[in-house]
């Protein structure tokens, strides 16, 4: 979990109270566990929990107006029993802007399978918003609960829960066809493009499929050979390899956000007339050409000679359908 | 027991915690003068009769710290003493404060609302996701292990994105350029934002136009966030919208998305014919009669942003109609081509 900030603590200080009280004697491995922080971040937390407390009648604090833990079982066990409670017994409720990030995302996933078709989500959307301080309502994003995704996603997750390989008609961006199976390690997304990693068994190695490039897939009787826990994914979608191809392209600054995916880590890029120049690697040209052909204007070539006549026939040959 | 001796400085999320809590421990609330004087971090940097405009600039902070963290911080007139601020109490209702008690999630549903937190990593959402979560495991359900991992992910790239979004939750009228497509410049916006929402993976701002004076009356505007083109800055406050504006919005975009249809024809066995017949609502009107291309029905929100993709397709796409999408996506190839010549 990223570093706290303030308000995190506190979030986190109101959020432990009403877990440990029904928690009476958990340790601290097991609370860190839970909450998904260190063992160290649970022991700051107790620590501040059992000194604080209310003003109380004397408004100087007393003893019995603090919370208070038995100290030997914490320092010596890492138990924690809260032996006098102060003012909280329940869970805070959400905010309004934290149950609109929770529905957002919720939103965002209509298409996932564990999703059950769009009740869960009106469920756990009235929920959210019923144990919310506030209406929570200004940011959403589209349900695409119907586009063929969420059937190819189905299918996915049915192989992983029996163990089967995934059988699919993948079309590459070079135009290749080619019959795949695949062992599904993961699936990933960015905004709407959806991605399956998978144990490629024709190509022998890990591969990332887009979605929308997938067509025909059937659950085969074949077992998967190498699971999530066994595989070492990469943290970028596609990897670069030695034989890449480097292409210095011309980007308007605004249009930069969308090539973040193609950049190589640590990419200098320097100003050229109110443009950035950049390098892209690329493994052929095939992907380069759409690319730059869909953002006409924007995104030039400057070299290698040899991607910019790939990309001027690109363009010339759509052209010419018109003529 | 550990109270800080004066001078000292207590943490801010202890000065937080215990605000929260003698602020919940009062039925009849306190004022600013006893919760200054009294509650553990205040009272350290406290002085009886002199001059405590700083600690009271302090508690006006942690107000809407708290306040933003959900927490229901509310302020009571003493009886007969309305308006007057000295007399003024605050108190967190108990009952507003805490998550109803018949409110409670599944295992699925918290292995959900994990993934629904995973979908924010950057920005704002990130943390109010961060702090969401740390509120759903209070109530004690751990979540099931996934069939399958999942890593998703929505982008915030577009700059103006934050400075809308803290627009929006302050109610504030914004100002920003915004460069509409086949126009040379951007021109000024003034407008109440209303929504941001993600529609076919591009943000837009829906808003209400500001010609009504401080009323959210004004015709409904959508922009795309991509083509705000400057610092979006803030203005005056303005009433809050009511109702759930981004379903609105969106009901809107899918409105418009159900009405603009292109008829395109795709070369079989190609990357577009793949990706374009697995897009969302793509139509089959069947094969050409020469059998080599399949004619699809695409709906869209923005006829640009089409024509961008599509030129992306290169000569395996043919736009039959409407007319002005089959010229920009020529004019668009024509432009690439020569860029590149």
């Amino acid at each position: 979990m990223a570093e706290f900030q303030a308000r995190d603590k506190l979030a986190f200080l109101l959020s432990l109270v009403p877990w440990l009280i029904e928690h009476d004697g958990a340790n601290v491995a097991e609370a860190a566990a839970h909450f998904g922080v260190s063992p160290q971040q649970i022991r700051d937390a107790v620590e501040l929990i059992a000194v604080s407390g209310i003003p109380g009648d004397t408004d100087s604090y007393q003893h019995g107006d603090l919370f208070d833990i038995n100290w030997d079982a914490f320092e010596s066990n890492d138990e924690i029993v809260l032996t006098n409670l102060v003012a909280i017994d329940d869970s805070p409720r959400f905010s309004a802007r934290e149950a609109t990030a929770l529905i957002a995302g919720l939103q965002y996933l209509s298409s996932l399978p564990e999703n059950a078709g769009s009740a869960t989500l009106a469920s756990l959307t009235a929920k959210l918003s019923r144990g919310a301080s506030a209406e929570p309502a200004q940011v959403g994003v589209e349900e695409a609960d119907d586009s063929g995704r969420g059937t190819t996603l189905a299918l996915i997750r049915d192989c992983v829960a029996r163990g089967t390989q995934l059988e699919l008609d993948y079309l590459d961006s070079a135009g290749n066809r080619e019959r795949r199976r695949v062992d599904p390690l993961r699936v990933e997304s960015f905004d709407d493009d959806w991605y399956l990693r998978g144990w490629c068994h024709l190509r022998e190695a890990v591969r990332t499929f887009r979605l929308d490039r997938i067509s025909n897939a059937v659950i085969t009787d074949a077992p998967i050979e190498h699971r999530a826990s066994e595989v070492r994914l990469p943290d970028r979608l596609f990897d670069g390899s030695p034989e890449d191809l480097e292409v210095t392209i011309e980007v308007a600054p605004a249009a930069m956000p969308l090539l973040v995916d193609y950049l190589p880590e640590g990419a200098a890029s320097t100003d050229a007339d109110g443009r950035i120049r950049t390098t892209l690697r690329v493994s052929h040209f095939h992907g380069l050409k759409r690319l730059i052909a869909s953002m006409p204007g924007v995104a030039v070539v400057v070299a290698p000679a040899s991607a910019r006549s790939a990309v001027a026939e690109w363009a010339a040959a759509g052209a010419a359908r018109y003529r | 027991m550990a109270v800080s001796s004066a001078g000292s400085r207590v943490p801010v999320e202890e000065r937080l915690f215990s605000l929260v809590l003698a602020l919940l421990a009062t039925e009849t609330g306190l004022t600013k003068s006893e919760i200054l004087s009294t509650v553990q971090g205040y009272r350290q940097r406290y002085k009886p009769g002199g001059d405590n405009a700083n600690l009271e600039r302090q508690f006006e902070r942690d107000k809407d710290d708290i306040r933003e963290l959900g927490v229901p911080l509310e302020t009571v007139d003493t009886p007969g003493d309305a308006g007057n601020n000295q007399t003024l109490r605050y108190r967190i209702p108990r009952g507003a404060y805490e998550l109803p008690h018949d409110i409670s999630f599944t295992s699925e549903e918290t292995t959900l609302l994990n993934l629904a937190a995973m979908v924010w990593r950057e920005g704002s959402l990130s943390g109010e996701s961060r702090r969401a979560l740390l509120k759903l495991r209070s109530l004690g359900v751990s979540a099931d292990e996934p069939v399958l991992g999942y890593a998703p992910r929505v982008r915030l790239r577009d700059a103006a994105f934050e400075p809308l979004n803290t627009a929006l939750e302050r109610h504030l009228v914004v100002r920003f350029p915004y460069l509409k497509p086949g126009e040379d410049a951007a021109r000024e916006r003034e407008v109440v934002p209303l929504a941001l929402v993600q529609y076919q993976g591009r943000w837009h701002l829906s808003a209400a136009e500001t010609a009504f004076g401080s009323q959210v009356e004004g015709a409904r505007k959508m922009f795309l966030l991509r083509r705000i083109v400057g610092a979006v800055t803030a203005g005056r406050a303005v009433p809050a919208p009511e109702g759930d504006q981004a379903a609105l919005a969106l009901a809107g975009l899918e409105e418009l998305w159900e009405s603009n249809l292109a008829e395109v024809e795709v070369l079989c066995d190609t990357d577009a014919a793949t990706r374009l017949a697995n897009r969302r609502g793509t139509e089959d009107a069947g094969l050409t009669p020469d059998g080599g291309a399949r004619r699809l029905r695409l709906h869209y929100v923005d006829g640009a942003i089409l024509a961008d993709e599509l030129a992306g397709f290169g000569p395996e796409v043919l736009v039959v109609a409407p007319p002005e999408l089959r010229a920009a996506v020529l004019e668009r190839l024509e432009r690439t081509e020569r860029d590149h010549g």
